[in-house]
């Protein structure tokens, strides 16, 4: 099961920088204690996965994922913590039982996925990626999956209006 | 792409990729030194001044001047301010505006990398340079810092979506967000170029990508008379050479970006002119471009800070939305 057979392309060593990279910036979310560190090692994160997609070839879903989540989630949250607060909060006073139970939940979940990913077959694909693929994401999106795509929309529209009209009633509350 | 995936790793991959790196670099940075020679005496003109004119002949080591001043100032961190962010942000500024540069097409047979989403890429990275704005605001510990960098964050999400939404136009045209299919595309005499079909869209572009460059007349996250200086007020020596340099790298993408979209790229306005290399109608194009953000910089007032919004969501995006069913339209009845 154990049997690493790497080669040294350029391939694999993306992918272990970028893997790293992706590991270092959710723990270090995780760590820190101020919340606009925690926001932006999480965008680190989110720039790591998005180069782990590159590598998979999935351009689209890379930048996308860049745009919305580090270009948009991001600032957002940064913006909602600069306008909300600005004192640090006390670090938490140690809970050792649970931070004992969590260390061995997490050790667990580690080995089922490991055991998981070592002992699973990854087949080849059938037929190779289309070369633009960019371009087969939109035309399966408009022709085959065109009902799906605008029920989206639809229920995105609807978010944002009801977005819109509950920020209006606490405006008109206000004044 | 591939063929640095699937080949071996060696020291010779390495040099290449740092010398490529390291030449790119040295055009932006000649480029960016004399941009700003050229926008002040522009601007200089324009107002009935000299301009630079001292520092070497003409004036022409200025910039050389003011950017070694710059490298030997005290660099000066406020005692109060986040200083592990403060250093971060100039960095986390500069770097996602170099990566943009990697996908820009001068001519059809230079190296680049021939990535298939194109103009996202640049919409991507420059939102990275929008979270170091607000940081570098935000670990300044200053209240005009953070006004600036918060007015800048709005304001780049803001013109972000039209500035999307105008090129869609050219996407459809083409049916393809490669930039280099973009340029194949307008193949041809100049009124083939994008320019003149998506003529709304390129007005959307153009405001909102002087906008997305934080320049006059929408320069409020640093107008000078109301905040000192906006998100960079604490910044001093390197540190805000930094920013200054990602700023006027930006602006050279995004002149970039205007060439290839609505400009035909490397294409000369006729066929015939065709002896003449494309590297020489892109520079002349990119100039062309350049030299009309410093124009519009000498000319027009700033605009106030509560019609900037309404500006980008009442009047570019229905715009930029009117564009995109008027090119469906067009190409719908006449293909």
């Amino acid at each position: 099961m154990l049997t690493f057979n790497v080669d040294w392309s350029g391939e694999f060593f993306a992918f272990f920088l970028l893997a790293v990279c992706a590991i270092a910036g959710a723990v270090l979310a995780v760590n820190f204690t101020k919340v606009v560190h925690t926001a932006l090692s999480m965008a680190f994160t989110f720039v790591s996965l998005a180069g782990l997609f590159i590598l998979l070839r999935a351009e689209f879903v890379a930048f996308v994922q860049v745009l919305l989540y580090v270009g948009a989630v991001t600032i957002l949250m940064i913006f909602g913590i600069m306008m909300t607060k600005h004192q640090d909060e006390g670090k938490e006073a140690g809970r050792p039982l649970q931070e004992t139970l969590a260390a061995i939940g997490c050790l667990c979940l580690f080995g089922i996925l490991f055991y998981a990913i070592r002992s699973a077959g990854f087949p080849a694909p059938a037929d190779p990626l289309p070369g633009d693929n960019t371009m087969a994401i939109g035309k399966e999106l408009y022709t085959g999956y065109a009902i799906p795509f605008e029920l989206v929309s639809v229920l995105l529209t609807v978010a944002f209006v009801g977005a819109v009209a509950l920020a209006k009633r606490e405006e008109a509350e206000e004044s | 792409m591939d063929r640095y995936f699937n080949s071996p790793v060696s020291w010779g991959h390495v040099g290449i990729f740092a010398l490529e790196a390291i030449a790119a670099l040295a055009v932006v940075i000649v480029f960016v030194t004399y941009a700003i020679y050229f926008e002040r005496k522009v601007i200089g003109w324009m107002q009935f001044r000299i301009g630079p004119n001292r520092t070497g002949p003409l004036g022409l080591l200025q910039t050389v001047a003011d950017v070694a001043k710059l490298l030997l100032k005290e660099d000066t961190i406020p005692a109060r301010a986040d200083k592990a962010l403060f250093i971060l942000a100039p960095a986390l500024a500069f770097v996602p505006s170099f990566l943009v540069l990697a996908i820009i097409p001068y001519g059809l047979h230079l190296p680049f990398a021939d990535l298939n989403v194109g103009f996202l890429y640049y919409i991507a990275l420059s939102g990275v340079t929008t979270i170091a704005i607000v940081v570098a605001g935000w670990a300044s510990n200053n209240k005009y810092a953070l006004l600036g960098g918060m007015r800048s964050a709005a304001q780049m999400i803001s013109y972000e979506v039209p500035l999307v939404m105008s090129i869609v136009g050219v996407t459809m045209m083409t049916g393809s967000l490669n930039l280099r299919e973009v340029v194949l595309h307008q193949t041809g005499y100049f009124w083939h170029w994008n320019f003149i079909p998506q003529i709304l869209g390129f007005a959307v572009f153009v405001v909102a990508a002087v906008s997305e460059l934080n320049r006059t007349p929408f320069d409020l996250p640093e107008a000078e008379s109301e905040l000192v200086a906006g998100y960079h007020v604490e910044y001093s020596g390197f540190r805000f050479a930094f920013f200054m340099l990602s700023e006027y790298i930006y602006m050279y993408a995004i002149a970039c970006l205007a060439t290839i979209l609505f400009l035909g790229g490397w294409n000369p306005p006729f066929p015939q002119l065709d002896f003449i290399p494309g590297l020489i109608w892109f520079a002349l194009k990119f100039a062309v471009i350049v030299f009309f953000l410093f124009w519009i910089r000498a000319t027009l007032p700033r605009l106030r800070v509560d019609q900037l919004m309404g500006m980008a969501w009442k009047v570019l995006l229905p715009l930029a939305i009117l564009n995109i069913f008027l090119t469906a339209l067009g190409i719908e009845w006449w293909g």
